[in-house]
């Protein structure tokens, strides 16, 4: 693995390694590396294999991080590849070109994340959430719990107590 | 000209990239919607399919019946709390994402299960593999109309459940691998109770050769349906089964040992041509493998031992920043989490690799061209697809 | 086609004649033993912790007040609530249960067309399963709470019986963490507190590291951290939530662990005390014990002028002059007090109240005046011998010992009583035989048999790892005198303390009798107060000063705590002097407005 690393490191800008376990490691690589980065992966290294495509919501950064984790079926090493992007103009060049289940995975992170892959096919259509009108609900900043209050009721007669503060009633009210 | 050919010439020609030509204004077509409650569709999922005579021209997947948003929900959960949800995301075998998530949360936080744990996980994995395919075996069966199969392998499943139960305290949702470790060892006798499950199940496994994997209605419809030519398992993301009935041997258990598989005897099946039938007789021999399996564990199993590691306290625990991808081999192939940790209490990011994702959507869509209509619900089932996993 | 294949399938005909399968009585059918079903909750048992409801995922239980359960110290009197509509059976709730009450049955049955009826409180709802044995329970060798303290490193008993250094050594921040995360921050034991203490609070801030956040914690209740992290009778502990199945969390240790970490210099920093706004009135103190620096203390905090009057030569009062300096460093205590005194609190000292100056001479200068002088007075058991000069009091030694005098220390002692000021004695003399004779020759005898001896546990465990002999359950009979020597202490065998209705009322055996050779005897059986000082105050029937809830007295400018109204200990001590602080307070903002 680390063979490797130092071979990608000469041709592309690879940061931020970290040797998760014996065949698994991370890495990070420009926006506008990245997906020549993983077309030589794919094509020369052996990353045959696109296991995820995700995203991680770092919103204090503000930043998006995509992770496409790619897989060399032949040596049995995962490669984490993580590309940050800007949050506020989440746009990605698309790899369905590389995989086509790619697409579906692209697809769920425009309607999950609103990130944009232009190109990338039936990108826009909506995947699981017909009829969303919210932010995408997989940002950070989307708050479920709230969320939930606002669209459904909360069953009546629920009422519970804090030990602690019941105890101060019912004990030493005066103090 | 082929046979096929023949009377091809009266559809419109295809696409250079094999899909059809769809006009729905030429009332050549129609549009039928095969789900989402349909008992040809697994689960509650829908193919929005484009026909031009009884023969599916375009197929649309569609999701989102059962969307819970698990993942984004694990993020405002303690650790501890996320194994009561992940369980819900493959329903008819939870326990892949109760290993995948507690061993994913153990890696970040650097906890070393004890043994009898990983034995006991072992052991839950393969119970869950048994009877999610004797589930699917009836599944299959059934979408071809050979209902009796379900009858039989369902009640084999329960069979399973019930050893579940006794291990577990629940039959479905098994909740039994916290991070940490596991619940609880099995109780006495569990042994010969599971030998004779196991000697039951073969029994009806020899029926169901009989009735379903040599009957001419199977093999007439099953035969040359829906082939997975080697070639595509790459770009399509195709892992367990379905790839190896393709020739590719893909075995998690094998290619990237977890548990004590690696002290467990067994070869990765494959076979060739990979259609609905040899996918079936390779699930078939799955269920044989899984059951000799069982029998391993259950002969190398420590009787007693630890087993929960020491883990900090529950509600205050704190995973280190730190990301990982623990896989597990499922019956229908690659399980993974994809967990990230921020330092806090509560898990950043928690992705799901369910195989359904991309055996349900993108490989449904191109597999379904020219199929018959009747043969949709089979050719769905034999991808053994589960759609929680797809939406999460 | 084959034709095998199309005959094949007709076996399945050979099961038409099989057996059915299927349950025959399904409503019959029994959980596994494991079975996760229906709750039940042994409502002795739970203490209304709350843990379950905290690690609920599903949010599915409420707390609860339930008929017959009371609030009383260590249970909050509130009982889970669960509501099926929400819970998934997962069990986390019996699994992380700190009393190890909630548990569940096998049974799954349940039908009733009233949604309503399935948010229950178990174990308060009469149900079927109730009674029932199999079920899940939480499996013994798993477990979600950390049961067992970290271990508190102290000075080894051949090595400490022989110095005053400090014998606990304190936590590191290592283990202040570790032990910190064992809190499952319930609460429960803030009402046991006599100052009500933000625990839970102050032990997260341990755990986030933040040690400065502790402090101020600490000292919205408390300003001696220094010394209740060292002597605290840590009433806490005995009602913690993990003492039920495994150790209580070391309360006391984790508040000294905060103290220490922060130096003095940085205190008004921390604490945004640099620049208190100042008021008019002024405000007396009487003792400079617990309850006197705590009262000046959150005086000089509302801005008022503090002036304490101390009849010793030293701050601290009994934690100065009655506990030994290797349970408390006379440094940790001036620590404490240093603090008080930058925030501009007078002291003066060698000034009795009685003596040197007239409860009417400081009130004629302040407006308001707080007394808590404690017990000082040594109690004698009145035996014959009692009067004789080698009989001393406890008190007086442990006094004269701080004070720097030399104290008698005979070859053989014998000390009567069962308290903490009867080890502390013990102690303080094992070490001075030590350094003397090379050997301890000490018998402490009490009344209370050992299992009711008032005295901390851990005290006992000490005393005798350093040497002391203890001879608790005989009541003292005579102190042997002969050619006018105190030949040792003549004991009769006690039978009981306590009477029925709880009262002191000791029972003997004559007949059964001892005899603790010693050269001279310590009496520690309990102090008495004097308060002669103050004139005209009503009494209450135990001769303690009548006080109101605010602390005041029959004379609206006096107040009055610690020990002679409560206690004795430094914690109430420290508690009364908080509140009599806000009266003082109350009472001078109404004085001003009129």
């Amino acid at each position: 693995m680390k063979d490797l690393i130092q071979k990608l490191k000469k041709r592309f800008d690879v940061n931020d390694v970290v040797y998760q376990k014996d065949n698994q490691t991370y890495l990070t690589i420009a926006k506008d590396q990245a997906v020549s980065f993983i077309t030589h992966l794919k094509d020369v290294e052996g990353f045959t294999h696109l296991v995820i495509l995700t995203a991680v919501d770092w919103i204090e950064d503000n930043e998006f991080q995509l992770t496409y984790m790619l897989n060399n079926p032949g040596k049995k090493v995962d490669l984490g590849v993580r590309v940050l992007i800007d949050r506020e103009e989440a746009e990605m060049e698309s790899i369905h070109h590389l995989w086509k289940t790619a697409a579906t995975y692209q697809r769920e992170l425009r309607e999950m994340f609103g990130i944009d892959f232009p190109g990338s096919p039936r990108v826009n259509e909506d995947f699981i959430l017909e009829g969303w009108d919210d932010i995408p609900p997989y940002r950070r900043d989307f708050d479920t719990k709230e969320y939930s209050e606002q669209t459904y009721y909360p069953r009546p007669g629920r009422k519970t107590h804090d030990p602690a503060e019941y105890m101060k009633k019912k004990l030493y009210p005066e103090e | 000209m082929t046979e096929e050919s023949k009377y091809r010439d009266k559809f419109p020609a295809k696409n250079p990239d094999g899909t059809n030509k769809i006009d729905l204004d030429s009332h050549k077509f129609i549009k039928v919607w095969q789900g989402p409650n349909h008992p040809g569709i697994t689960g509650n999922m829908s193919l929005e399919l484009d026909l031009q005579g009884d023969e599916v021209m375009q197929c649309k997947t569609h999701v989102g019946y059962l969307h819970r948003g698990f993942e984004k929900l694990m993020e405002r959960r303690r650790f501890i709390q996320c194994f009561p949800i992940c369980v819900r995301i493959a329903v008819p075998e939870p326990d892949f994402n109760e290993y995948c998530l507690s061993a994913s949360f153990e890696e970040l936080a650097g906890i070393e299960i004890p043994e009898a744990a990983k034995w006991m996980r072992t052991l839950l994995l393969e119970m869950s593999r048994l009877q999610s395919f004797l589930m699917w075996m009836g599944g299959q069966a059934g979408s071809f109309g050979i209902g009796v199969v379900g009858q039989w392998t369902n009640y084999a499943r329960d069979l399973v459940l019930d050893r579940f139960e006794e291990i577990s305290g629940g039959r479905i949702y098994h909740m039994h691998m916290t991070p940490g470790g596991v619940r609880g060892l099995p109780p006495t006798g569990f042994e010969n109770r599971m030998e004779e499950t196991l000697q039951t199940i073969e029994e009806i496994m020899k029926d169901v050769k009989d009735t379903l994997f040599d009957n001419t209605i199977f093999k007439k419809r099953s035969i040359g349906l829906g082939v997975i030519k080697p070639e595509m398992v790459e770009p399509y993301g195709i892992t367990g089964p379905n790839a190896r009935a393709a020739g590719i041997p893909k075995d998690v258990r094998k290619d990237y040992p977890y548990l004590k598989y690696p002290e467990l005897d067994f070869d990765v099946l494959t076979a060739e041509n990979s259609d609905a039938y040899t996918r079936a007789e390779l699930r078939r021999q799955e269920i044989h493998m899984t059951i000799d399996l069982i029998r391993q564990i259950m002969a190398k199993m420590p009787q007693s031992g630890d087993y929960m590691a020491k883990v900090p306290n529950v509600l205050h625990w704190q995973i280190p920043r730190g990301e990982t991808y623990v896989r597990a081999e499922c019956t229908r192939g690659e399980y993974g989490y994809y967990t990230v940790t921020d330092g806090s209490g509560y898990p950043r990011r928690i992705n799901v690799r369910g195989p359904s994702y991309t055996h349900a959507v993108a490989l449904m869509e191109k597999m379904a061209i020219d199929v018959n209509i009747a043969d949709t619900a089979g050719l769905m089932v034999s991808l053994h697809t589960y759609p929680p996993e797809i939406e999460r | 086609m084959n034709l095998k294949d199309l005959f094949k399938p007709f076996t399945a005909w050979k099961n038409l004649l099989a057996e059915p399968v299927p349950i025959k009585k399904p409503l019959e059918r029994q959980g596994a033993p494991r079975y996760r079903g229906f709750h039940k909750n042994d409502l002795e048992k739970c203490i209304g912790c709350g843990t379950c409801e905290e690690i609920c995922q599903n949010a599915a239980i409420d707390m609860v007040p339930v008929e017959g359960e009371e609030t009383e110290e260590g249970d909050s009197g509130l009982r889970p609530r669960i509501d099926y509509g929400r819970c998934c059976w997962c069990a986390l709730c019996v699994d992380i249960c700190t009393t190890g009450s909630l548990t569940m049955s096998n049974q799954f049955q349940w039908i009733d067309s009233d949604p309503d009826v399935f948010r229950f409180v178990p174990g308060a709802d009469e149900k079927y399963w109730d009674d029932e044995e199999l079920g899940y329970k939480k499996p013994d060798n798993y477990e979600l709470n950390n049961l067992d303290r970290i271990e508190m490193e102290e000075m080894e008993p051949e090595k400490r019986n022989h110095t005053f250094l400090e014998i606990v050594k304190g936590f590191s921040k290592e283990q202040a963490i570790q032990e910190a995360d064992r809190c499952v921050e319930c609460g429960i034991c803030i009402a046991t507190c006599p100052a009500h203490m933000g625990i839970p609070s102050y032990i997260k801030a341990i755990r986030k590291g933040d040690v400065e956040e502790g402090l101020r914690i600490m000292y919205e209740t408390n300003p001696l951290p220094e010394v209740c992290g060292r002597v605290c009778t840590h009433k806490c502990e005995t009602v913690c939530a993990m003492q039920h199945r495994g150790e209580p969390i070391s309360i006391r240790w984790l508040k000294r662990y905060i103290a220490d970490q922060v130096s003095l210099d940085k205190y008004q920093e921390i604490m945004g005390t640099d620049n208190l706004e100042k008021r008019e009135e002024k405000v007396a103190i009487i003792g400079a014990g617990p309850a006197g620096l705590s009262a000046s203390y959150y005086l000089a905090m509302m801005g008022y002028n503090v002036k304490i009057f101390e009849a010793l030569e030293k701050p601290g009062g009994m934690t100065r002059y009655g506990i030994p300096e290797y349970r408390l460093p006379y440094e940790e205590l001036d620590k404490d007090v240093e603090y008080i005194k930058s925030l501009g609190v007078e002291f003066q000292f060698n000034t009795k109240v009685g003596e040197d100056i007239t409860l009417e001479e400081i009130h004629k200068d302040f407006d308001a005046v707080f007394a808590g002088t404690g017990l000082h007075l040594g109690r004698s058991t009145k035996i014959p011998g009692a009067e004789h000069e080698k009989c001393y009091q406890a008190v007086d030694l442990l006094r004269e010992f701080t004070q720097g005098k030399e104290i008698e220390v005979a070859e053989r002692i014998v000390v009567i009583g069962g308290g903490n000021v009867a080890m502390d004695i013990s102690r303080t003399l094992a070490r001075l035989q030590n350094k003397q004779y090379g050997q301890v020759q000490l018998v402490t005898t009490s009344l209370e048999s050992e299992d009711i001896m008032p005295a901390d546990e851990e005290e006992i465990i000490e005393s005798r790892e350093e040497g002391i002999t203890l001879k608790p359950g005989w009541g003292p009979k005579e102190i042997k005198v002969e050619d006018g020597k105190v030949k040792g202490l003549k004991v009769i065998k006690c039978l009981s303390v306590f009477d029925n209705e709880g009262r002191f009322n000791p029972k003997f055996d004559q007949s059964e009798n001892d005899f603790f050779a010693g050269d001279m005897v310590i009496e520690a059986i309990g102090q008495g107060m004097d308060i002669s000082y103050m004139e005209d105050v009503e009494l209450t029937e135990r001769h303690k000063v009548k006080v109101d809830e605010n602390y005041q007295s029959s004379k609206p400018w006096l107040f009055v705590g610690g020990d002679i109204v409560k206690g004795p200990d430094a914690i109430s001590a420290i508690a009364d002097g908080h509140k009599a602080a806000q009266g003082i307070d109350n009472y001078l903002s109404s004085k001003g407005e009129k």
